[in-house]
């Protein structure tokens, strides 16, 4: 299998693999990995990534919903920093909880008949059937309480994945070019709906963001509306205490664009927020445009020529 | 803002600069084009005098279109060409011929039409780049001069359909000396 392009898989940005024992889980994970030039985060691991943004912050969720969420909040901060610098594969770990609806990751499940992890028990440990046989179980069961009860999460719920696999009938190879063109069909599917209509009714805050919408229109430029709030700040209990939502974003050219039609005086709050909006997710394009830059624009495109 | 206040300010650039870079241009043309025989597309009205200048200095065949957008309205629904090229564009490659691009919006247009039709490359040479007002990433293959984010008119380039016949490049003068400030950074007093 060839390299992943990178332009192809650049907006998915952590996947996580939830995998039964013995089903390649680990497997497929390494070499989905190796294709396209992902992090592993395994067991071994994610808790020194964890210590890096909350040195006291324990492996797993502890008891209580207020201080699960909490955790949750931390670890889903945490890996997304580290994302931006190095998209992940999240192996196990409740990764399927801690981005439960995070727009940029894909969550997958792999599992295979007991009876194909049974015979790779038997041939990988030379163990007998019965000795093997209790040892899967043991684990399967493990697994399960460890995210019902750590996580809430009920392991086999297919709704909680984008994509499951039985590699009782597909190699790892195969496996993982299967995910790689569910996860490029996932990509074009988010995208065209980010790109579609309708889109009209949108009410702008501003006179200059519908005159700006309507000179998008008339190049045929698509665009959205405000269709993201991006966190910039959190108190010590993972809240958001500042967010930001760019006026427009236009799918072509995966572009966010915020008009800044304030007073002088005022563009600098603006600016600041734009600022930390470009430290914390440096893989995201946005430009500002100010009056000034809208003035010219009036200057040349509606008044030429008169 | 009346009109008034819209006055002739500093030269940005003077004819002997913009004669010299077009020179320079033409020079880059002539080696990369030797083989071919393009079609340059002036984009009217504005780079009609780079245009004419530029293929006079060009020593490969080419054929010369002349293409033109509607205005931008309130209002208005799409962009629609209202003067089209004469030449089949299937095949051939085209050199955009542009006096300025900023937001990128007219080129990417017109670069998406005339990729349709063409199957070959579509290159783009402007007078001006003004990526300081890009609003999208269009790539420019040749530019004679950067400019930074400051109202320029003559040598084609107009205010309401003034200044056009001037054979420098001048900036528009605004009431609060923001184009002179940049000016003055630039080395331009």
């Amino acid at each position: 299998m060839s390299k992943g392009n990178p332009e192809r898989n650049s907006r998915v940005k952590i996947i996580t693999i939830s995998r039964e024992v013995e089903s390649w889980g680990d497997e497929i994970g390494n070499y989905l990995a190796s294709v396209l030039s992902f992090r592993v985060v395994d067991s071994k691991n994610f808790h020194e990534h964890l210590k890096k943004y909350y040195p006291n912050l324990p492996p797993e969720p502890p008891p209580g919903e207020k201080e699960r969420n909490i955790w949750l909040r931390k670890a889903r901060f945490c890996f997304e920093k580290i994302a931006q610098e190095s998209p992940l594969i999240i192996l196990g770990r409740g990764g399927q909880k801690i981005f439960e609806n995070h727009p940029d990751s894909f969550h997958i499940l792999v599992v295979a008949s007991l009876q194909t992890r049974l015979q790779r028990v038997v041939q990988k440990y030379s163990q007998e059937e019965t000795i093997a046989l209790r040892i899967l179980l043991q684990q399967d069961k493990k697994r399960e309480r460890f995210l019902l009860e750590k996580f809430d999460v009920e392991w086999k719920n297919p709704a909680l994945y984008h994509f499951t696999i039985n590699t009782s009938f597909y190699s790892v190879e195969k496996a993982t070019e299967l995910i790689l063109e569910a996860i490029e069909s996932f990509q074009r599917e988010t995208r065209s709906q980010l790109g579609s209509p309708p889109r009209k009714p949108s009410i702008f805050a501003h006179p200059s963001e519908e005159e700006f919408a309507k000179l998008l229109d008339f190049y045929g430029i698509k665009w959205l509306y405000e269709p993201k709030t991006f966190p910039l700040e959190w108190d010590e209990e993972g809240n958001v205490v500042e967010a930001f939502t760019p006026d427009f974003y236009l799918p072509e050219f995966n572009t966010f664009i915020e008009l800044t039609t304030q007073r002088q005086k005022l563009v600098w709050r603006k600016n600041k927020k734009v600022r930390k909006f470009r430290e914390l997710y440096p893989d995201l394009k946005i430009k500002i445009i100010y009056s000034r830059n809208l003035e010219h624009i009036r200057k040349k495109l509606e008044l030429e020529d008169e | 803002m009346s009109e008034e206040e819209f006055q002739l300010g500093e030269v940005v650039f003077s004819s002997s600069e913009i004669e010299k870079k077009i020179t320079d241009l033409a020079q880059r043309l002539n080696q990369e084009y030797a083989a071919s025989r393009p079609v340059l597309v002036c984009v009217l009205k504005g780079a009609v005098f780079f245009a004419v200048d530029l293929s006079r200095k060009l020593s490969f065949d080419f054929d010369l279109e002349f293409i033109a957008l509607s205005r931008f309205r309130s209002g208005a629904g799409k962009a629609v060409i209202e003067k089209d090229v004469e030449t089949e564009l299937r095949n051939r490659e085209v050199l955009i011929v542009e006096d300025i691009v900023d937001t990128g919006l007219t080129l990417h247009f017109l670069i998406n039409t005339f990729r349709k039709r063409t199957l070959k490359e579509v290159r783009v040479c402007t007078l001006l780049d003004c990526p300081a007002r890009r609003i999208i990433d269009v790539a420019v293959d040749y530019a004679c001069f950067e400019i930074p984010d400051i109202y320029v008119v003559g040598y084609g380039l107009d205010f309401k359909g003034r200044f056009r016949n001037l054979n420098e490049i001048r900036v528009l003068k605004d009431p609060y000396g923001r184009s002179t400030q940049i000016l003055k950074q630039m080395g331009k007093e």
